[in-house]
């Protein structure tokens, strides 16, 4: 019971402050869910991040998986709470809105708050960076492998999913 | 307006559900777009609209602007219709992921698959870093914004509600004043 609440405390939070589409939560996630409450390792978050990138749709479904570990004895269970945390206050955000479309339309505000917010987000989006970076493996190849993905990203048109696939190769070969 | 201008719930929940579960690695938008246009739920200026409005408030952009087309096409039950849709056959299929990941990670070979998809998405999200930085490359204040942002967040460990306050609070006034400079000259 204890386990379930924390899932929906930590979750609900993230989901309210998930600006940006929430590129941003990434690193309170990782303090909350690694660090505070030891549901899962810095491999495993990252792990369970990089399947969140990798299944279609929104990449925060990786909560899922996070409360699917959080309560090994109902795993199903822990999996939903942390999904419907994750996804329904925002959700509720957005449905609320509504009512109050008229008076923001047109309004500046949206076009200030959405680039005011930008910098902040890029920050949080670097810090992602070190965070996935910490259960990420640590040897030549995986440098490697993360550089030139990076230039593929930049460059081509590969889409994400089929470039962590390509690495999934690279690791079946060279990261045992 | 086309015949379908009153959906029904079922058939907003499907249409959402088709778009999430082929989301893969992004244009989702575009098909959303292109999918209400078709069936007139709503027309190309509320699409517009529906978008920056998905963009600013917190949650998935996805799902966030799904929500937005359910309820125009349908009110408050529409919405919850797409919500549905959006996010059913990913935790479906995300579960299913999960399921063979506690089962078979600790094979050799599955793990070095993992760990070599984990290089690909700390890759990918580098690669994101350094897109978005470059999109904030106009203005001194946002680079400073940006790194004080990562520095704050990860060497004083700074939580995330002060992170949006200070550095996102700062940004907002930093836009608000631009923009008042503009309106003024």
């Amino acid at each position: 019971m204890g386990t379930l609440i924390h899932l929906l405390s930590v979750f609900s939070q993230l989901s309210i402050l998930g600006f940006g589409g929430g590129k941003g939560i990434i690193p309170q996630m990782h303090t909350d869910a690694v660090t505070t409450y030891r549901w899962v390792s810095s491999e495993q978050f990252t792990q369970f991040y990089t399947i969140g990138k990798l299944v279609p749709g929104p990449t925060t479904i990786f909560a899922a998986l996070i409360g699917y570990a959080a309560l090994p004895q109902r795993p199903l269970l822990g999996a939903a709470v942390a999904t419907a945390a994750m996804f329904v206050p925002s959700s509720l955000m957005m449905i609320g809105f509504d009512s109050l479309e008229a008076r923001f339309a047109a309004s500046p505000w949206r076009t200030i708050v959405s680039r005011g917010l930008a910098p902040a987000i890029v920050g949080l989006v670097w810090s992602s960076v070190s965070t996935i970076a910490r259960g990420a493996p640590s040897s030549v190849a995986a440098y490697v492998t993360s550089a030139v993905v990076v230039g593929l990203m930049l460059r081509t048109k590969i889409n994400a999913p089929l470039l962590i696939l390509l690495s999934g190769g690279v690791g079946v070969a060279l990261l045992r | 307006m086309p015949a379908e201008a009153r959906p029904s719930l079922g058939s907003i929940a499907l249409t959402f559900a088709t778009i999430a579960a082929t989301s893969f690695g992004g244009g989702q938008k575009a098909s959303i777009r292109r999918q209400v246009l078709a069936r007139g739920w709503i027309d190309s200026d509320r699409f517009l609209e529906g978008l920056e409005i998905a963009q600013v408030l917190p949650g998935p952009n996805l799902l966030n602007l799904a929500i937005y087309c359910g309820q125009k096409a349908r009110g408050v039950p529409g919405a919850v219709a797409a919500f549905a849709g959006v996010s059913i056959p990913p935790f479906a299929i995300v579960l299913a992921a999960g399921a063979l990941y506690f089962k078979f990670a600790s094979n050799p070979f599955v793990h070095g698959g993992l760990r070599g998809c984990a290089a690909g998405a700390l890759g990918l999200t580098l690669g994101n870093a350094l897109e978005l930085t470059w999109d904030e490359r106009k203005s001194w204040l946002s680079i400073a914004l940006v790194f004080a942002t990562a520095l704050a967040v990860s060497l004083l460990h700074m939580p995330l509600l002060p992170v949006l306050a200070i550095f996102g609070g700062a940004g907002i006034l930093g836009e608000w004043l631009r923009a008042r400079k503009r309106t003024e000259a």
